[in-house]
């Protein structure tokens, strides 16, 4: 394993009490693999991302959680514990193409900058020629032109290229990238994910893909977790999952009966809950037993009772669902 | 268009703002001026006038003539720079404004280097740790010095530094072929007149900056390990800088204000004490012309503000800020 993540618990303070973002929610991604990340808008995806990179909002406390990347241990408790490792051993995409540069630099300067870390002691002329390269290598048209152009006058999937670039040249062993088309064009969507696996795949990096869409984790990904309500409820090999999910919730979003993917069917979410009875828990108040209870079509008593653990499906190691249906007796 | 044509049509914009805006000031002002009360031949002249006298400087300062020939004669002159000669001294108007307006100029733009110099990295240094000690030490220190009157400030620094230490001259601007003496004559009022302005500034750069530091391409810079200073002192500071050059150009005629009192208490010949004397003395020549110069100046910094925020944002240029 590349990178694992490990029991990880976010809380954010608020005025009025405390939010449970995320509840021990563990990970693991291959050296060269993509895994794909999915849940609801709100089920926490995002805060996993920043718990990683330690730039969670200052409201928000790691309760718990390790971080193993490329054998190093770090425990995410602690404040910037993976600060060395930002723009190094771990680089992110973000989801807003058009705010995530700074308007009043250049590409090439925006771009230089990262390299000032992953290539300290050179010179300008170097760096510019390597972060040229990069636009090239994440198929920007006139790469040495864009050197000197401003954010503003490149399009939204342009400037999700800068941004690869700028992951490219960190040469990450991580990259996280948080719903990295959600914001652009379908007709780009393709586009920017095959620069991806082209990033991935020059570089040999582990992928965490975070997204709504399951059709990109069934095209792109090798494994999916599926997050809800903060909690990891199944994960696996998308083969597997897809060919016999294990959770309810799982095999709910395999047949679209929750539509998760809110922005693009706008339409669909207006009925969302009249096709599943029940909302969302109070992130500030978790009812015992499983988190999914109120939503769910096959709960029985023990559901709101007891709380399941993460029990193995078939003999597929790695293939494994939090529902009490799974629990061998 | 290209950016620098879009640039080039952007300047002539301006310019042609600049014109129509010093022009209607220009006829504003003129209106404005004959509406203080009181006249010059009988403030000047005290009980000694004789009609006669009167008669003859009225008559010399064109005020008998109807109000739209007097405004006619105004801009026509003052368009080609003749702004008629002063009844008190018998010198060209235009003279007697040229020569104090480098000592105001001198001080305004000492104080507003010196605001700016000490004022931006208090506001940067208050901005990298909000809340904490340095920080509101810093808010306090700031918002004292906006609130000290300057005409506070300018006898509290006279006192203490020019009669108390004698470290520093007292009154005027100094020996004019004397570039050291007139430096040392221009420290204490140019420090009067900037310490509102570093106040001001500290607290304006630090809101900018906050704002800025919460936008989304800072997360960009941090997750990619560029160190908190640089995001601060460069990528934020540039763009957090556009909304402070702003108001900044609307301050500087509270600069130019507040150097009328700083002038005063100086002893300081320059634009500010000249006009205090011409408007005791109801000299509406001298005010008229004075006036011009400080709308002229006013405006000419406002769209030197403007080409400054243009070259720090890129998008004010292209017509998209
Ligand atoms: N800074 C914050 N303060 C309080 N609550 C937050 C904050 N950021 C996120 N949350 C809450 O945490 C939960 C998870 O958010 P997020 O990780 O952004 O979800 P996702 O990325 O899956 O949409 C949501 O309920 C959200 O409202
Ligand atoms: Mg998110």
């Amino acid at each position: 394993m590349a990178i694992s993540l490990r029991d990880l618990s976010v809380d954010y303070t608020l005025p009025q009490g405390t939010a449970h973002a995320l509840r021990g929610v563990s990970l693991d991604i291959r050296k060269g693999q993509m895994l794909g990340l999915v849940g609801e808008s709100g089920s926490g995806k995002s805060t996993v991302a920043f718990a990683l990179m330690g730039l969670l909002a200052n409201n928000a406390r790691v309760t718990s959680g390790t971080a193993t990347i490329e054998g190093r241990s770090f425990d995410l408790t602690k404040r910037n514990a993976t600060a060395d490792l930002r723009g190094r051993g771990m680089a992110m995409i973000f989801q807003d193409p058009m705010l995530s540069l700074n308007p009043v630099f250049t590409i090439g300067t925006q771009l230089c900058e990262v390299l000032r870390r992953r290539a300290p002691g050179s010179d300008r002329k170097t760096r510019v020629a390597m972060a040229q390269d990069a636009l090239a290598k994440v198929k920007l048209s006139n790469p040495q032109r864009r050197m000197n152009q401003y954010p503003h006058e490149l399009s939204g999937g342009m400037r999700q290229r800068v941004v690869i670039a700028m992951a490219l040249l960190s040469e990450p062993a991580l990259l996280i990238a948080d719903e990295p088309t959600t914001a652009l064009d379908v007709t780009v969507e393709a586009q920017i994910m095959r620069e991806i696996i082209g990033l991935r795949d020059r570089i040999g990096c582990a992928v965490l893909l975070i997204t709504h869409s399951l059709g990109l984790v069934t095209e792109y990904c090798d494994a999916i977790s599926v997050l809800y309500a903060g909690e990891k409820l199944e994960s696996g090999t998308v083969k597997e999952v897809q060919r016999q999910p294990g959770h309810p919730y799982t095999r709910m979003l395999f047949d679209c009966e929750v539509p998760i993917d809110c922005e693009r069917h706008a339409d669909a979410s207006e009925n969302r809950f009249t096709v599943i009875a029940g909302e969302l828990p109070d992130p500030r108040q978790r009812p015992p037993g499983c988190i999914f209870n109120g939503r769910c079509d096959v709960s029985f008593e023990d559901c709101a009772v007891i709380d399941p653990g993460d029990y193995p499906i078939g003999n597929h190691a790695g293939h494994s669902a939090r529902c009490l249906r799974l629990q061998t007796p | 268009m290209s950016r620098s044509q879009r640039t080039a049509a952007f300047i002539a914009g301006r310019l042609a703002s600049v014109v129509l805006t010093i022009a209607g000031a220009t006829l504003l002002l003129f209106l404005m001026v004959r509406l203080v009360p009181g006249d010059f031949t009988s403030v000047m002249l005290g009980p000694r006038a004789t009609p006669e006298l009167r008669a003859q400087i009225t008559h010399d300062m064109g005020l008998d003539r109807s109000m739209l020939e007097q405004l006619w004669l105004f801009t026509s002159r003052a368009a080609t720079g003749d702004f008629g000669e002063d009844v008190v001294s018998h010198r060209p108007i235009l003279d007697i404004v040229l020569d104090v307006i480098p000592n105001t100029l001198a001080l305004a733009f000492s104080a507003l280097a010196l605001a700016l110099v000490v004022g931006i990295p208090i506001g940067v240094i208050a901005a990298l740790r909000p809340g904490s000690w340095l920080d509101n030490g810093l808010a306090l220190l700031s918002i004292s010095l906006i609130t000290t009157p300057t005409l506070v400030v300018s006898v509290i620094l006279f006192l203490i530094f020019a009669i108390g230490l004698h470290w520093l001259p007292v009154a005027g601007a100094g020996d004019p072929g004397d570039l050291v003496d007139r430096l040392r004559h221009l420290i204490l009022p140019s420090v009067a007149l900037a310490l509102g302005w570093v106040g001001y500034i500290s607290r304006l750069v630090r809101a900018a900056l906050l704002d800025t530091l919460a936008e989304l391409h800072v997360r960009t810079l941090r997750a990619y390990g560029v160190s908190e200073y640089r995001i601060v002192g460069l990528y934020a500071l540039k763009l957090a800088l556009v909304p402070v050059v702003s108001i900044l150009g609307i301050g500087l005629g509270d600069l130019i204000g507040s150097s009328v009192v700083v002038e005063i208490i100086f002893a300081r010949p320059g634009i500010g004490s000249l006009i205090f004397n011409s408007i005791a003395q109801r000299n509406f020549p001298v005010v008229q012309a004075c006036v011009v110069f400080i709308v002229a100046f006013y405006i000419v910094a406002n769209l030197v503000v403007d080409m400054i925020n243009a070259l720090l944002d890129p998008r004010i240029a292209a017509g998209r800020g």
